[in-house]
Order: structure tokens, then C-alpha cells, then sequence
């Protein structure tokens, strides 16, 4: 933001001198507007969930448990979904939990807001009632870099599950995931830019940002930022019998004739490593 | 008829080819193994813990022994121990390293014949577990009970090393090519699989009349990564866990100088050390 700024204020400096300079486009966003429209699809993942229970439980699930619900986006898309279903989302920061409240609570009727529940807390803590499906999205989990640490977070949420429950993960991988890289993805009206600044090979500490950009050429640079270590689906698979689930199953992206995505997900037990991928890791209680 | 027939026959027998006439056991100690430099890193690497000279060297997934026998010849008041399931292996080794080192040697150099996971035997001042042998075990429980038994037969003091392979490029299909005159050193990644970290890789040897050793060994592994061997690795009881680096010079090569670096930047490929402390 600083850069564009000064790259302006270069250029009209000497005409400009004390009228009111026009806010950039950058300077007037949301960041939290821009993440939910440039990275997060309610209505795909549930209709995911709704898959995958059906596939392993028969049945429609009413109950959603929200780990890291940022501004419960997903949860209000699931109250919003059905008349019946219910969901608690958790989350430790107050800011986007204060946001969501705000812009996306506020459509929803009063008998749906009724069926929603933030919580501002640890997830370690296992707050709420128990829910039928447990989800951690947007790779959110891997701010847990010790071992102990992400085993004790998966036995809460075994522990919070109902008897027929699923923990749905959703984490990235591939050669792309574990050096330093840049990706640029245009939306409607900004570009969405995903960099990993770092990635440790030591221990897989890895450090990535968020930058917005706009039509304006300004910026909002490290929008949110990304502290994490990044683990591997067979440890993930091993913590995740480790607290207690009966199974797990990893659900890849089906590709077409081209090799391109095709937004399908199916379990698989065998693929060929690839550049980039993404993957639900479904666990069963 | 007959007779030029079996005229033909012996003809062809005695053109053998090169790969036939190969013993791929010679080809993988040229190819892959540096004996001497690898007991001096050994020796370097544990003198850099402990302020003693190491004497007793257990080599698990020795093969043919020749770093234990290296080990052995370097210094009069060293021993060591060699493990492997494959008896064949070993008995080359014996015949080929340990025998043909001269008496003395071999009777400083003890091969046993068993799996790495059973505890017994002398105790080590150093047990190595070189060329990613480890990732034969696949299951985290198996690496746990490896480790333990490591641990168990080590000396007060004693130390573990275990080479680590990674780098994008180790966990995709990919094939390296090195020529060494005589013969082709042929790596080969065949497969890696992201939901298991499962590998398979051969090792092929081909010869200048154009016949090969397809594939002359094959490996079915886990690629352990440093992290999991280090949250392993604690698990099984050692006191200290040291990841090792190598340096580089100006040009980006590696030097064979190993630090201990928090945070490194990713490589293509690249193989270093893991220590740890009993």
C-alpha cells in the first residue's frame, strides 16, 4: 500500500498541494469482503459435505461445528441452507468474528440466527454443543506446528463430534507448495495474489501472505498473513487414527480429458504426486 | 545340421553381454557408495557431540559391509557391527569387503544376519543408517520401534545418524543419469505418491555394447521427512535432535561442510543429516 502511494504522490505532487487526494481503491476495500469472495465458496462445500455424509453415513446431516470460522461465512451459508440445521463456529480473533456478525449475520431471519452460535475461544477448548460434521478449512489447522499440539486439537474434535460424526480437513500440497512462489488470480474487480515467502524444509515451517491488488495499481499488501507449518497427508492420516477415528479418507479433485480440474471430488487411495494439488482428508468417528 | 547348431549355441555363450557378466553389487559400491569419506564424516559428525574419538561402528542395512570395513581399517582399536535381512548381500560382503581386508580387519567386523528391528548385539558409539535404507519401513509405528532399538543399542553417548533425502524434486517421477566410463548410473523415481509418501525407484546400470542390469535393485519406500524423523526421533527417547545442512561456496555447490542452520531455503533436491544424541 505504501509503494502505490508514493508512486501517485510522486507524479501529482506539485498540482495536488492541498486538495484532498482520492482514497485508493486499496485504501476503501475490506479485506475480509475480498477474502470471502476471492477464496472461500459456502455453497460448494456444502454441498461437498453433504456428499460425503451421505456417502458414509447414508443420511443428511443437520449439525456444523466451524473451526477457525474467520467470519462464519460458511456457517451462515449452512443455517442458511435448511430450516433445521445448526451450527457453531469458533474462532480465537474477535476482528473477523465482529465482521461477520455484522455483514453476514445480518440477512439471515431472526429463526435462522437463532440456529447460528459464534464462539470466540480456542478451538483447543471444545466449546459448543456437538455436531455431526467438524470442519477446518482453508488449511487453518496448520497454525498447530507441534505434533502434540495438532493431536490434542483432532481428539477435541473427535470428542466433539456426535457418535456418527465427520471431521472434514482441507490441506495443499504438491512440488509448487514447498518453495517460494507467487500466484496471481484474477477476481471480479481486484486480483487476488497468493505468495509463499517461505517455506523450511528443516521442519516445514512455512510463511505465506494474501495481497489484494486493484485496477487502480494499489494494493493491500499482506491483507492476512500465514504462519504455518505445512503437514503431509500421511501425517495427517497417522494423527488423525491417532485420536481415536475409525477411518480416514482422502478425497482428490477428478481431472478431465486436458487434465484440468474439474471441481469434483472423489476418494482415492493411490494418485502421482502433481505440482499443485488440494484435498479433503475426511475422518470418521 | 546338429552340429553347426550347436556350434552356433556356444558361439553365442561366449558373447555374453556386458550386463550378463556384471555383478551389480560391484556396479552399486562404484556407483553410489564412498566408504572412506563416509566413516570420516561418520567419526566428524560424533566427535562434533562428543569430544571422544568413536570405536565401535553398527552399520544397520549394511548390505555388503564396506563402510564397516572402511570404518574397521582406519584405526587399529575400531570394530563393527553390520546388520541386514539379506543373507546373499551379506555373504558377498563377507568374501568380498570383510575377508578381503586381511585377517585382522576381519576380526574386528561382526555381520549379523537379522533385522535392524531386534535390539542385541554389542552396543555402538555411532549406528549409521545410510543411503535412505530406513524408508524400507513404511508404517510410523515400525520407524518408532526402529529407532527405539537404535536407541537401545547405543553406548551412553552414543549417537545416531541417518542420511534424509527431499527437495521437490524427490517427490515427483524423475530419472538421473550419471556416467561413469565403463557403465551408465541410471536412478530412476518411478512413482511417488502424495497421499502415502510411498516411492518406488530403481537403480539400473547400462554398459557400452547396449545391454543393461533393468532394474539391478528396486526400492519400495516411505520418504521420511526431517520433521517426522525429528518428532520420531524425540519420541523414541534421544535427548537431542541436531538437523543438519550442507554449506555452499559462492556458485551454489555444496562444499561437504554440514551446519546447523534454523531455516534454510527449499532446494530442488537435496540429501543431509540427521544426529541424534542418545
Amino acid at each position: 500500500m505504501a509503494k502505490s502511494k508514493s508512486k501517485a504522490g510522486a507524479g501529482k505532487a506539485p498540482r495536488k498541494s492541498g486538495k484532498g487526494k482520492a482514497p485508493t481503491m486499496a485504501q476503501q476495500a475490506d479485506r475480509h469482503r475480498l477474502y470471502q469472495l476471492s477464496v472461500q465458496m459456502p455453497d460448494v462445500e456444502i454441498e461437498f459435505f453433504e456428499r460425503v455424509f451421505k456417502d458414509l453415513r447414508g443420511s443428511k446431516p443437520k449439525s456444523l461445528r466451524e473451526d477457525f470460522c474467520g467470519t462464519g461465512y460458511l456457517s451462515t451459508a449452512w443455517v442458511k441452507s435448511h430450516r433445521e440445521r445448526t451450527a457453531v463456529g469458533v474462532d480465537i480473533d474477535p476482528d473477523p468474528l465482529a465482521w461477520g456478525k455484522q455483514h453476514n449475520m445480518e440477512g439471515l431471519s431472526a429463526q435462522a440466527r437463532s440456529r447460528l452460535t459464534l464462539h470466540e475461544a480456542d478451538v483447543l477448548d471444545g466449546v459448543g454443543e456437538p455436531t455431526q460434521i467438524a470442519c477446518a478449512m482453508n488449511f487453518s489447522f496448520c497454525v498447530f506446528k507441534q505434533r502434540e499440539v495438532l493431536q490434542r486439537y483432532f481428539r477435541t474434535a473427535h470428542g466433539k463430534l456426535t457418535e456418527d460424526g465427520l471431521f472434514i480437513l482441507e490441506i495443499y500440497g504438491g512440488t509448487e507448495a514447498i518453495i517460494e512462489l507467487e500466484e496471481r488470480r484474477k477476481c471480479e474487480g481486484f486480483t487476488y495474489v497468493w505468495e509463499q515467502e517461505l517455506y523450511n524444509p528443516i521442519d516445514h515451517h512455512t510463511l505465506c501472505h494474501i495481497h489484494f491488488a486493484f485496477p487502480d495499481r494499489s494494493k493491500l499488501e499482506r491483507a492476512f498473513t500465514y504462519d504455518w507449518r505445512l503437514w503431509s497427508i500421511p501425517e495427517l492420516r497417522e494423527l488423525l487414527l491417532g485420536a481415536g477415528f475409525q477411518s480416514v479418507t482422502v478425497y482428490w479433485e477428478t481431472t478431465d480429458e486436458d487434465g484440468e480440474g474439474t471441481g469434483e471430488f472423489e476418494p482415492t487411495v493411490k494418485e502421482e504426486n502433481q505440482e499443485s494439488w488440494l484435498v479433503y482428508v475426511v475422518a470418521a468417528k | 545340421m546338429s552340429n553347426k547348431k550347436r556350434g552356433t549355441k556356444a558361439a553365442t555363450k561366449q558373447q555374453r553381454t556386458l550386463a550378463e557378466q556384471a555383478d551389480r553389487h560391484v556396479y552399486y559400491e562404484r556407483a553410489v557408495q564412498d566408504p572412506k569419506n563416509d566413516a570420516k564424516t561418520l567419526a566428524k559428525l560424533f566427535r562434533r557431540y562428543r569430544k571422544v574419538e568413536p570405536l565401535v561402528l553398527r552399520e544397520d542395512f549394511c548390505g555388503t559391509a564396506t563402510l564397516a570395513t572402511h570404518w574397521t581399517k582406519a584405526r587399529a582399536d575400531r570394530s563393527a557391527i553390520g546388520v541386514d535381512l539379506d543373507r546373499d548381500t551379506l555373504a558377498w560382503g563377507q568374501v568380498n569387503n570383510v575377508e578381503a581386508a586381511g585377517g585382522d580387519v576381519a576380526a574386528r567386523v561382526n555381520l549379523i544376519h537379522g533385522n535392524v528391528l531386534d535390539a542385541g548385539g554389542p552396543k555402538a558409539d555411532v549406528t549409521c543408517a545410510l543411503n535412505f535404507s530406513y524408508c524400507c519401513l513404511k508404517q510410523r509405528s515400525s520407524m518408532l520401534a526402529y529407532l527405539k532399538a537404535t536407541r537401545a543399542n547405543l553406548k551412553k553417548g552414543g549417537v545416531f545418524i541417518a542420511d534424509v533425502l527431499g527437495g521437490p524434486d524427490s517427490m515427483a517421477a524423475a530419472e538421473d543419469t550419471h556416467d561413469h566410463g565403463d557403465f551408465v548410473y541410471r536412478w530412476e523415481q518411478a512413482f511417488f505418491d502424495p497421499l502415502t509418501h510411498e516411492m518406488e525407484c530403481h537403480i539400473h546400470f547400462d554398459f557400452p555394447d547396449g545391454s543393461s542390469l533393468a532394474p539391478a535393485f528396486s526400492y519400495e519406500w516411505r520418504l521420511w521427512s526431517m520433521p517426522e524423523l525429528c518428532d520420531l526421533l524425540a519420541e523414541a527417547g534421544f535427548s537431542a535432535v541436531h538437523r543438519l545442512w550442507e554449506k555452499t561456496d559462492d556458485a551454489g555447490e555444496g562444499t561437504g561442510v554440514f551446519f546447523e542452520p534454523h531455516r534454510v531455503e527449499n532446494w530442488d533436491q537435496w540429501w543431509t543429516y540427521v544426529v541424534a544424541e542418545r
